[in-house]
Order: C-alpha cells, then sequence, then structure tokens
C-alpha cells in the first residue's frame, strides 16, 4: 500500500497542547514520524535577562500552566545557589508540601486529559472534581488558581494561613479514598486495559540514553528519583518512597506501566504531605507573619560575574533544570544568562520515534501517557 | 523514611571522577575539580574545563569509562565583550544515572545510602570555551548520547553555535522561516521596547502600507 505523511495537530485532542506530529502511515501502521514544536515559544530565557531575579518566579510559574508551583520552585533552587542563599527549614517544608500539592493536581490534570483519549470522559469530570481541592488549597497560599508566584529567593510569600494544616488532612484523607475509587473504576474496565496494556513499549535504558527521566523511567522499573539522588529541601526527612512499577515485559514499560506508577505516585505525594505537616518546625497551626525569618531568609540581588547556579528538580513530568549565569544587566542585578531544561522537550522528539510499527489508533494511548505539556517544551 | 545520597558519597564520587579525568587527560588543558553547590544541601558535582579540540575524546570518556550516562542540558552564552580567549561557552550538564534494563516483574531498588563506587549518582558540568569568531564551533555528541540531540538543536536554533557533524540539524522553537543566521539569544539583540529593530518590530503588520499608496484611486 502506498504510504504517506498525514499531520496530526497542532490542532488535535491528542497533542495536549500546540504541536505538530506528522506520521507517515502505511496503511493503518505507523512507520515514520517526525515532532515539530515551537508553536508557543515565547522567548523566557531571553525576556530574564532583563529582569531581576524577584521578577523571574512568575516568568517560570508560567512555563508550565498545570504545574506552575514545581516549576517555580525549580528556578528558586537555581537563584538561591548563585546567590547563596540558605532557607529556613520550614520554608523548606512549607515549599515541600506545596510542590506536592501541585504534583497531585497536575498528575490529576493528567488523568483528566488521558481519560478522553482513551475513551472515558467519566475520569474528565471526576479529576476535576478533585483536582478543584488542591488548587483551592494552593489558592490560599498564592493568592491564585493557577500561577501562584509563590517562593521567593530565601524562603515563600507568606507562611501557611492558620487552618490550612487541617483542611489539607482532610482533603488528602478523601483523596486517598478517591484513588481507589479511580482504580476500581479503571483497572477493570477493559477498554481501558485493552487499549493500554501491550502498547508503547519502552525500555529504561534506552529512555535514560534519550534523556527522559521521572516518572516515565521510574515506570520501567528503575528507582531513580531527583528527590534522593541529587537531593534538595528536606524529602529525606518526612516519610516516603520513590513510586516504582514492575515492568512484564522485557520490552520495557507499556502504556499501563505508566499510568500505574503516576496513581502510586499520588498516593506517595499524599503521605508525605501528611507526614510533612505534622513535622513543620514552628507547629502546623501557626501563621508567622510576612518576611519573618522563619520563612524567608536574607538574600542578596545582585550575583556577581563568573558566579554559576544549577538546580536539578523533579517537576511532575520528569527532571527539570536550571542554570544560570550571574553579572547581567545593573551590575548582576539580572542573570548574564538563564537557561532552562524542559523535560518535556526531550520527551516529545523520543516518544514521537516509540509509535514507530504502532497502528494510528495508538497515537493518543502512547502520546498521553508519557504526560506532555507544551508550555514547557516551547518555553 | 526518605533517604537520600549523603554528602559523603557525593564527595568520594565526585573526587574519584575528577581524579580518574584528570590521570587521563592530564597536561592536555583539560582540567577536572570538585565543587560544591552553594545552596543549603552544599552537594559535590565535578565541573571539567574542555577545550573544543578535546571535547570528543573526554565526552567518550565520561560516557563510557565514568558512565555517565545522561544529557540532560546544553547550553549555549555569547560574550562579546568576554576578550579574544571567551567569545562563546557551550556548557553541557552530564547525569550519572544508576540505571538497568529490568527483567520481568522486578525492578531494581535503590537504597541510597548503601550505594557505591559508580553507582553514586554523580553531576558533572562540562565547560568548554571557544575564542571570539563570528562562527563558533564545537563537536557534535549526538554519537555518544541521543538526548544530545535535540539540546544541540536548540543550541543553535538559539544561540547561533555550530555542532559540527550533527545529523539533521534544523530550527525547532524559532519559525522555520527565520531569517539565516538569527538567533535570538545572542547578545546583539535586544528585546523590542528596549530600542529594538529586528524581526519582530511590527509582526502584526499594523505600519505596513499598501503598494499603492500614494496614487490616486
Amino acid at each position: 500500500m502506498a504510504q504517506m505523511w498525514i499531520t496530526m495537530g497542532p490542532q488535535h485532542p491528542m497533542t495536549h497542547g500546540l504541536w505538530t506530529l506528522r506520521v507517515k502511515v502505511d496503511g493503518e501502521t505507523v512507520v515514520d514520524t517526525d515532532a515539530e514544536l515551537g508553536y508557543i515559544h515565547r522567548g523566557v530565557e531571553k525576556i530574564a535577562e532583563s529582569r531581576d531575579f524577584t521578577q523571574i518566579t512568575p516568568y517560570c510559574d508560567r512555563l508550565c500552566y498545570v504545574s506552575a508551583m514545581t516549576w517555580a520552585n525549580s528556578y528558586i533552587y537555581a537563584a538561591e545557589d548563585l546567590l547563596e542563599v540558605e532557607v529556613p527549614e520550614r520554608a523548606e517544608y512549607v515549599r515541600l508540601i506545596a510542590a506536592e500539592c501541585q504534583r497531585l493536581a497536575s498528575h490529576l490534570m493528567w488523568l483528566g486529559a488521558y481519560g478522553p483519549d482513551i475513551g472515558s470522559l467519566t475520569l474528565m469530570t471526576w479529576c476535576m472534581r478533585d483536582r478543584e481541592m488542591f488548587l483551592d488549597l494552593l489558592q490560599e497560599l498564592g493568592g491564585s488558581r493557577m500561577h501562584y508566584n509563590y517562593p521567593r529567593v530565601g524562603g515563600v510569600k507568606r507562611d501557611i494561613p492558620v487552618g490550612f494544616a487541617d483542611r489539607l488532612i482532610a482533603k488528602i484523607k478523601l483523596f486517598e479514598h478517591r484513588i481507589d475509587e479511580y482504580e476500581m473504576m479503571l483497572d477493570e474496565s477493559t477498554i481501558w486495559l485493552v487499549r493500554l496494556q501491550g502498547v508503547g513499549y519502552a525500555k529504561a535504558e534506552d529512555m535514560v540514553n534519550a534523556g527522559v527521566s521521572g516518572p516515565n523511567i521510574r515506570a520501567a522499573g528503575v528507582n531513580y528519583d531527583v528527590r534522593w539522588a541529587h537531593p534538595y529541601s528536606v524529602y529525606d526527612q518526612v516519610d516516603w518512597e520513590p513510586a516504582v512499577e514492575k515492568p512484564t515485559s522485557v520490552k520495557g514499560a507499556d502504556c499501563y506501566d505508566r499510568y500505574r506508577v503516576r496513581m502510586e505516585e499520588m498516593r506517595q505525594s499524599c503521605r508525605m504531605m501528611l507526614d510533612a505537616i505534622e513535622k513543620i518546625p514552628g507547629g502546623k497551626n501557626t501563621n508567622y507573619a510576612n518576611g519573618d525569618e522563619m520563612i524567608l531568609a536574607k538574600a542578596p540581588t545582585r550575583a556577581p560575574e563568573g558566579a554559576t547556579g544549577f538546580s536539578h528538580y523533579e517537576c511532575t513530568r520528569g527532571a527539570s533544570q536550571f542554570y544560570i549565569q550571574g553579572g547581567g544587566d545593573g551590575r548582576g542585578k539580572n542573570p548574564y544568562r538563564l537557561s532552562i531544561r524542559s523535560p518535556m522537550f526531550i520527551t516529545i522528539p523520543y516518544v514521537a520515534k516509540t509509535m514507530i510499527g504502532y497502528k494510528v489508533a495508538d497515537i493518543p494511548a502512547i502520546m498521553g501517557s508519557f504526560d506532555p505539556c507544551i508550555g514547557e517544551t516551547d518555553r | 523514611m526518605g533517604m537520600r545520597i549523603t554528602n559523603a558519597q557525593a564527595d568520594s564520587a565526585a573526587e574519584n571522577a575528577a581524579a580518574a579525568i584528570n590521570g587521563r587527560f592530564g597536561g592536555s588543558e583539560v582540567a577536572a575539580t570538585v565543587e560544591h553547590h552553594a545552596n543549603a544541601l552544599k552537594m559535590a558535582f565535578v565541573r571539567v574545563s574542555v577545550p573544543p579540540q578535546h571535547w570528543m575524546a573526554v565526552a567518550k570518556h565520561l560516557r563510557f569509562d565514568l558512565n555517565a550516562n545522561y544529557c540532560s542540558m546544553v547550553t549555549g552564552t555569547h560574550y562579546p565583550e568576554g576578550g579574544d580567549e571567551r567569545g562563546w561557552e557551550v556548557v553541557y550538564h552530564l547525569m550519572r544515572q544508576p540505571v538497568v534494563d529490568q527483567a520481568p516483574h522486578t525492578n531494581t531498588v535503590h537504597v541510597a545510602e548503601d550505594l557505591e563506587g559508580e553507582d553514586i549518582p554523580l553531576e558533572f558540568e562540562v565547560v568548554v570555551t571557544l575564542p571570539q569568531t563570528s562562527s563558533p564551533s564545537v563537536p557534535s555528541v549526538q554519537s555518544v548520547w541521543v538526548g544530545a540531540d535535540w539540546n544541540e538543536k536548540e543550541t543553535w536554533d538559539l544561540v547561533g553555535i555550530q555542532f559540527e557533524g550533527h545529523d539533521n540539524m534544523h530550527r525547532v522553537l524559532n519559525p522555520h522561516d527565520s531569517p539565516e543566521g538569527f538567533h535570538p539569544l545572542q547578545k546583539q539583540h535586544k528585546i523590542r521596547y528596549h530600542d529594538f529593530n529586528e524581526m519582530y518590530d511590527d509582526a502584526q503588520g499594523f505600519g505596513r502600507k499598501p503598494t499603492d499608496e500614494g496614487r490616486v484611486k
């Protein structure tokens, strides 16, 4: 049969954003693919060169509109490395709780978007309902639903409000039951299993060589997580273990493994937050004033030329990294160069190649299982 | 209870790696040092400075002898005022990840405190400095790490550094029909609201005049 190129995207439900997957098909079989990115390139790296270190945080929020808090944190750790700031422990705990709340909200968004890809619209409505609980919590911290501008160089903008701890605990307890409900609905659904199992195999070794990270490699049976391997924050003090899935085939992880690993990761985030809120120094029902030394350390605003800062952070979709060189405009007030490594920018071209050999109908299932986000891909 | 790589583990891994690099490439302008991050945890990493002609050899050493199996990030920087010796810089961030392919129904449990030698995750920062030139170029390491492929595409697209031997180089973030030689992260390009000029000026076309302007209709 004649082969032909067809274009999926930029407007296609499979893309979860705005990019183009060009697929060469032979009948129903994919024989070659090509990814085209850059539709929403905003030039954040260039803009950052004319902003000072505090002003960059909101841009980093907007790198990924479903996991703003983790991206802002990721930037802040690099800025702290550059400016040589040590953060008060309470602020680290608050950041940890905020980041894990965001991880839940992001994974729920992923599950909610993945459901309709597979044919389960119910999932979308259920996940949006639960995601709202965590967005409400984040709103209490940052003041808005999606872009919080919450972490600061040296701490956080403001402390957790009084009563936040009780609401957090109540919502997590409720949500732990909700995860069981999702599993009842999905793991016993024939359609879900048939569309996910045995589709989209990816081997751990190949993925690491190609630069894929995060839940996608943990799905292939490798216990590797930035939170313990290149540690930051206080993850060593709270109770958790990395979510790892056992592969069922020598071919690596399939879509079902990647779904399982994210469900497990949500459980671990819940466990982590429940423990962290009890261990938080200063007490869970105390509210320190803005700028108190318990939540915000003094930080310099200028970085000398030649200084560099680097952060390696477990974002919701994999390892995000920032590399900042100091000594820019305004006698070091701005970065000279800020570089962002987005996990999805590397993952999407890799995933496009893994689709070769599968059917056209499998493309949404494979692509969705890697959790693409185009905001961070195009920067 | 959570776990993490301890500072002592990271220190020993970084020292071993730096000693291995210096032992092999000592005397050829390749220098590896152990550095520490300045934030709260002060983890160690290895900084390697390499002249471009030795980069390929060092890359293979890192990948195959020191098991740095993950090329996570490539950063290009333009220093128009950096002097003759330092006009451009390419920084590679590499990671060592203890990864193996899994047999079915098993998984690898890493207990951080028990990891030793080459199993300890480690971070490498490789700095390749290029002289002042209008056509900066370094060898491509696409053949060593598949993950370097799109990172190098991006670095060429945004900063304009050539990667010799890179297969299938093309624009990734800028529009595909961007003018040749337009690389927005070079320092001669300013953003629009500071006295700006080039490509994004009048992007909406409001300033454009009809071709028959001035003629009587």
